[in-house]
């Protein structure tokens, strides 16, 4: 949404918003190119490597979440599965490790079909349920398999480089690999919400009955996406195996992870195309702080979780939405069409309404909190417009 | 054979327990389309203070439910009103989903820095008794536990059935604008809702506190089979989650022979899946599952 009325701003501002944009592009990637150089010591520029597969994880869980409004709190289950599958390829087929990180990420969208024909067949919160499920199941699995696993022993995984790689040598690889994975992610999440396909997604976020009503194959549309974001998490989840070499399945297979995943994203915006990438940074590098500063104690579930309450209630939105708000007020109103988000919609018919007649937009309010997404917005909100006019 | 019957009590028995949570995580899906993640938090913390309980004072857990349970139907209702509510509605299921795991985070982190991360378990001079029933051996700690979910969810249903307030919020639950046009305060009953529901998380937790070893994040445990249970059984149906999880719970406990503990609880996710691939709406759920 936000970017599409980005592409407005740009074309209304014309070459210069284009060029700004271009420009900002290139910072930041001179940005993320050059931090393996700036980094002080390896400490640093592993914490790096982390943040970036923070990064990767976000972004993709956001194809589903940003597009579709699907928030999984469950993706951890993906990245585990391609993290194992990578691994397991490696170990007992012994090809090579990128290939394996490639088909691991294959097998893993293969299996999503099946979860995705399930979880996404009723609206909203079945599918959260089932997405917590997944990561408790293979969590359960995983550890009792020992025999294929390693259960809860671990699983070592061959280092993809040789011996005469040497750790620095081997972090500052794994960051480029890293930033080039998020790359490709980001540009596939560009593409798609530029697309036709994207722009139905979006109407299913905002409205799915009726983006259903509108022709837009509603159920066809979110597993794909699913299946998309599904991909792209079990290659972030392949990568970070072939860089940590060991996996556990307590830390694979964690609600924490797939919670991170959504407040990175929400905290950047889920509507944007690099919030996920800069809640990663703000998150990642504060989890990394706060385990360095207090150790693994339980606080810092204490502290993931008031963040993450103090994000849902006060900005949903995100940070990224939030600051270009306060941009587009210096610059002159967009005068073309915009996309409005349903929950904007609501809040201004309510903000209209209530001034002439606030005994019914109380009444109309929380009929709108009756089910998400609902087709009605409360006639009586429309009848105090028409009495305004 | 004796086995066979054993396991079958012993189902029984564990099914009572979650057809009252289940009943609990009903009632908020019910009156604010809400999946309360931090159900079986609650659960868990109202189990420490069960225990809390008993080891400073030496009188039974069961006492402590005197100050849990008004604890928790006030915390219940303030969190309605302070948290839930503020959220807006046109993405309220899911972000309340994402609300109340953060409430569950804080919870288990909060345990885990205050108590410890230690296994605690509550020892009562009856813990070891148990009573032979036709060859079965049932530990009365079991049984109090079931007679205490079995006496409030028969509480629950009469509330719901036989008060006015029982009705006001059951008329919230199958049409929120209907209600509020006869001239019921769908708010308050939405915040009473939810003071009820995690009222029941009070009472089974001081139940779990009779009979397992708990710890700060014993909750996983819990959600995952107490929401397969009010999918199964359609979301919004209390009578449906309670027939959902009995079974479940049998279901549980007979696996257990041939397949152990650990692989017996998959048959929640079996069920989960399984009912989602057949019937989404549930196996009891009426027109108000369909839509979630």
């Amino acid at each position: 949404m936000r970017s599409a009325s980005d592409t407005t701003t740009a074309t209304s501002t014309g070459r210069g918003g284009m060029l700004l944009k271009g420009a900002g592009l290139l910072v930041l990637a001179a940005l993320v190119l050059a931090f393996p150089a700036m980094a002080p010591d390896p400490f640093i520029l592993s914490v790096g490597v982390v943040i970036m597969s923070y990064a990767v994880l976000a972004t993709s869980w956001n194809f589903v979440g940003g597009f579709t409004g699907y928030i999984s709190l469950g993706h951890a289950s993906y990245s585990g599965l391609g993290a194992y599958a990578t691994a397991l390829l490696v170990i007992h087929t012994g090809i090579n490790p990128w290939v394996a990180m490639l088909l691991g990420g294959l097998v893993v969208a293969a299996l999503a079909v099946p979860i995705g024909i399930a979880s996404l067949r009723v609206r909203g919160a079945s599918f959260v349920i089932v997405s917590i499920a997944m990561v408790l199941i293979l969590l359960l699995v995983f550890q009792s398999w020992g025999e294929v696993t390693g259960g809860s022993n671990g699983l070592r995984v061959p280092r993809p480089f040789g011996p005469d790689v040497l750790r620095p040598e081997q972090h500052e690889r794994f960051f480029y690999l890293h930033a080039a994975l998020l790359a490709v992610a980001l540009l596939a999440w560009w593409a798609i919400d530029r697309s036709r396909f994207g722009t139905g997604l979006k109407a299913i976020r905002e409205d799915e009955d009726k983006a259903q009503s509108l022709g837009v194959p509603t159920f066809s549309y979110k597993l794909t996406a699913f299946v998309v974001s599904a991909f792209f998490t079990a290659l972030g989840g392949g990568l970070y195996a072939l860089w940590f070499g060991f996996l556990d399945p307590i830390f694979q297979f964690s609600i924490l992870v797939g919670s991170y995943m959504v407040l990175m994203s929400l905290l950047g915006g889920i509507r944007s195309l690099f919030g996920p990438f800069l809640g990663a940074v703000i998150v990642g590098y504060a989890v990394e702080f706060f385990k360095n500063q207090y150790g693994d104690t339980q606080f810092h579930l204490v502290a993931m979780g008031l963040l993450l309450g103090i994000v849902v209630l006060f900005m949903p939105d995100g940070i990224i939405p939030a600051v270009s708000s306060l941009l587009r007020r210096f610059r002159p109103e967009a005068a073309s069409i915009r996309e409005v988000s349903q929950a904007d919609l609501a809040e201004q018919r309510r903000r209209t309404s209530s001034p002439s007649t606030s005994g019914t937009a109380r009444v109309a309010s929380p009929a709108d909190g009756e089910s998400t997404g609902d087709a009605d917005d409360g006639s009586p909100d429309r009848l105090s417009e028409g009495v305004q006019r | 054979m004796s086995l066979f019957f054993q396991s079958l009590v012993l189902g029984v028995l564990l099914g009572g327990l979650y057809a009252l949570l289940a009943a609990g995580l009903t009632l908020y899906f019910g009156v604010m389309r809400v999946v309360m993640i931090a159900h079986s938090a609650f659960l868990i913390l109202a189990a420490y203070l069960a225990w809390f309980f008993t080891s400073e004072t030496g009188l039974d857990p069961l006492l402590s439910l005197v100050v849990t349970v008004p604890l928790f139907f006030v915390t219940g209702v303030a969190m309605q009103r302070l948290l839930i509510s503020r959220l807006r509605p046109a993405t309220l299921t899911m972000m309340s989903v994402l609300l109340t795991f953060s409430v569950a985070l804080v919870i288990e982190g909060m345990l885990g820095f205050v108590f410890s991360g230690t296994q605690r378990r509550i020892r009562l001079p009856y813990s070891g008794d148990s009573i032979e029933l036709f060859g079965a051996n049932i530990a009365v700690v079991k049984l109090i536990a079931f007679g205490l979910a079995a006496v409030s969810l028969g509480a629950l249903f009469l509330i719901l059935k036989k008060t006015q307030f029982g009705q006001a919020l059951r008329a919230t639950i199958q049409h929120p604008d209907a209600a509020r046009l006869v001239g019921i305060n769908t708010d308050r009953i939405a915040g009473y809702g939810f003071g009820l529901g995690l009222a029941t998380a009070a009472i089974g937790g001081t139940a779990l506190a009779l009979d397992s070893t708990i710890y700060p994040s014993l909750h996983w445990h819990w959600i995952g089979p107490l929401m397969a249970i009010i999918v199964v059984g359609g979301l919004g149906s209390i009578p449906g989650a309670a027939i959902a999880a009995m079974l479940l719970g049998l279901g549980q406990s007979l696996l257990q022979i041939p397949l152990g503990t650990t692989w017996a609880q998959t048959i929640f996710y079996v069920a989960l899946f399984a009912t989602l691939m057949v019937r989404p709406q549930g196996f009891f759920g009426g027109r108000l599952a369909q839509r979630f």
